[in-house]
């Protein structure tokens, strides 16, 4: 499949911004189910998390009713997909809540009538505190850990993948972008220190030299290497503290590494990643179109929205501030 | 497929094949072995599941793309409807930088149609029968619950956690990141011996090829050292077939915990129980390095395979 049956030989025609309106957002809303929800791929069964970056990606391109529509009805399916206890399962077939629940309610925060619903999620969230880093388990790794595996800081705590687990970079993200965003009422008591401990956690967490990657920066005392996805998450988490000697090293490090992303996923997050940290895209820089053309994005959703996303010139999908030069 | 106690299990098979390097005719290779093994694959759907772990150029850590389109071409030649190639990355979610980072499109063509990303795959619930883990239950791929052939193909890297990773350590990166993460934090939990049992059993991969060629030693299966091992290792029983590897890497399978336990399950552990074709142990023995907490894993000098 080629963008508007085109030929991708003159690919190098094509900006992004024009690939996005003809194929992407198409690819997008025809792959919607007759839930309201997407797959990870068309055909698939619809998940939380695709579903969340297709509404947010309809949202930034919407322009015509039909494009309202296909956001309310994207809405809807992530209205009924909630659990009782507020959060949002990974699957339908899942019956626990994950770190999906941060990104339903980031979506359903700006939906007048999800207000509840983001409000029980959030507070979720808050409650979710990961289980490596009690107090308890603390003082048992210090007194019985025989091999220091990484070196990290565990008395910062940010969220993790799964309930009462681990702290990770991309889960932790996720919840602060929201908590940053979430209107003030929607906050639970305490949401304010767990911001607090989590941008510890993520500064802890960054590899020697700027950049993350899942969480683990130090590994049997090797450095391990940054990631695009992780950083740009991180990145976007932490924002709103542009001069921090640790944003300004990982902005270096993803702005470096552009000409490295091999995937359109990395690619499309990469462009956000910059353009939010306030800097120039590079002229010459690989395009997302040409990304298509090697492995059609392997079909994914996630995929195509963040090519979406990244095309929005002023990134006002973001919740917060963004810089005004880009 | 039940779970057959190994007193009750016939002897399994596992081939050596020595192969010096990337540039050899594979797919020869492969074919020739694989037709030795009668497989039931014609008019079936076969997954090869490789091991693709992160951006890697130099192919140190992943499964060569070249082994892998060697496999896909040899299932396809036996009569096989389709072969997917699928996995689902543990540290990195994305899988499309990974797979353009080893080349694999240049070995096997387009794979638009033909890649399965495990970590996004539509899932089903699988009560876990073996109870190793604390886990009782797992949402797995249903293409990997779907297919009627199920190929693990690792590469020959040695563990920080777990000591060795061959076909059934492979076999974690089934398990969905969309579901559980990257990286899949609840197997750590679970503890990550038992964790692989409980997959391996859930999953049952009905053969294993194992690309030694070049493998990994040390602080495995990331950041460990390149090691020329010049081997494909091929079997019908993914127990076998490790615990072949591990004397091939001059270790002791029995010392590997989850071995250990997937030989009284999952299949055969004791070399006596395995029909052992092609090249010896012996002649194509290379010792690995492995980290200190590992020790206890290496052969006594003197012990020989045959």
């Amino acid at each position: 499949m080629t963008p508007a049956g085109d030929n991708l030989d003159s690919q190098n025609l094509w900006s992004d911004s024009v690939f996005v309106a003809q194929f992407c957002l198409p690819l997008i809303r025809s792959a919607q189910n007759a839930d309201g929800g997407w797959g990870f791929q068309p055909g698939l069964q619809s998940r939380v998390e695709p579903t969340c970056w297709a509404i947010l990606a309809s949202r930034a391109h919407e322009s015509t009713a039909s494009s309202g529509e296909i956001s309310a009805r994207g809405l809807e399916f992530l209205r009924k997909a909630q659990l009782a206890n507020g959060s949002w399962p990974a699957s339908a077939e899942v019956n626990r809540g994950s770190w999906v629940t941060a990104l339903a309610c980031w979506v359903l925060t700006a939906d007048a009538q999800a207000r509840e619903a983001a409000a029980a999620g959030v507070k979720w969230i808050c409650n979710d505190w990961p289980r490596d880093s009690s107090t308890w388990r603390r003082w048992r790794a210090r007194l019985f850990s025989h091999r220091k595996i990484t070196e990290q800081n565990d008395s910062y705590r940010g969220w993790g993948w799964t309930p009462h687990t681990s702290s990770w970079v991309e889960p932790t993200s996720f919840a602060l972008i929201l908590l940053a965003s979430a209107r003030l009422e929607l906050l639970p008591k305490g949401a304010a220190r767990r911001r607090e401990l989590a941008r510890w956690m993520l500064y802890d967490r960054m590899c020697p030299g700027g950049g993350w990657n899942c969480g683990n920066p130090m590994v049997y005392g090797v450095a391990g290497e940054p990631l695009i996805v992780p950083t740009v998450w991180a990145l976007l988490a932490l924002r709103d503290e542009p001069k921090r000697p640790e944003f300004v090293m990982s902005l270096n490090w993803l702005e470096k590494n552009i000409g490295n992303a091999r995937g359109a996923g990395s690619l499309a997050l990469a462009r956000i990643g910059v353009e939010a940290g306030g800097r120039k895209w590079p002229q010459g820089a690989p395009t997302i179109a040409e990304m298509y053309g090697r492995n059609e994005f392997l079909q994914n959703i996630a995929v195509a929205s963040w090519a979406c996303l990244a095309s929005c010139p002023r990134h006002e999908w973001l919740p917060g501030r963004v810089a005004e030069f880009c | 497929m039940a779970l057959v106690p190994s007193f009750q299990r016939a002897a399994s098979r596992v081939v050596i094949r020595r192969t010096a390097n990337y540039e050899q005719d594979l797919a020869a290779v492969i074919y020739e072995t694989l037709r030795e093994f009668d497989l039931p694959v014609e008019n079936k759907t076969v997954l090869l599941k490789p091991n693709l772990v992160g951006f890697d150029p130099l192919c140190e850590m992943n499964t060569h793309p070249y082994v892998i389109a060697a496999a896909r071409e040899s299932f396809l030649r036996l009569g096989a409807a389709q072969v997917l190639i699928g996995d689902g990355p543990a540290m990195d979610r994305d899988t499309e930088a990974i797979i353009e980072s080893v080349r694999l499109r240049e070995f096997t063509g387009p794979l638009g149609r033909t890649f399965v990303d495990l970590n996004l795959d539509d899932v089903k619930r699988v009560v876990l029968r073996t109870h190793a883990s604390r886990l009782k239950e797992l949402y797995l791929p249903k293409t990997v619950l779907g297919v009627d052939f199920l190929v693990s193909m690792p590469k020959l890297k040695t563990h920080h956690w777990a000591g060795v990773t061959l076909s059934l350590k492979n076999m974690f990166g089934i398990v969905p990141g969309s579901c559980y993460g990257w990286p899949k934090n609840v197997l750590h939990w679970a503890g990550i011996d038992n964790s692989i049992l409980d997959i391996s059993a859930a999953s049952r991969p009905d053969f294993a090829i194992v690309d030694g060629i070049v493998g990994m030693e040390g602080n495995g299966p990331i950041q460990g050292t390149p090691k020329p091992c010049g081997v494909l290792v091929l079997g019908n029983d993914p127990v076998a077939v490790d615990a072949t590897c591990c004397r091939v890497m001059g270790l002791r399978p029995e010392k590997v915990k989850y071995l250990n336990a997937a030989g009284t399950l999952l299949g055969h552990l004791d070399a006596a129980k395995i029909q052992q074709l092609g090249e010896t142990v012996a002649s194509v023995r290379t010792p690995f390095a492995v980290l200190d907490a590992f020790k206890e894993l290496r052969e006594p000098e003197r012990e020989v395979w045959n």
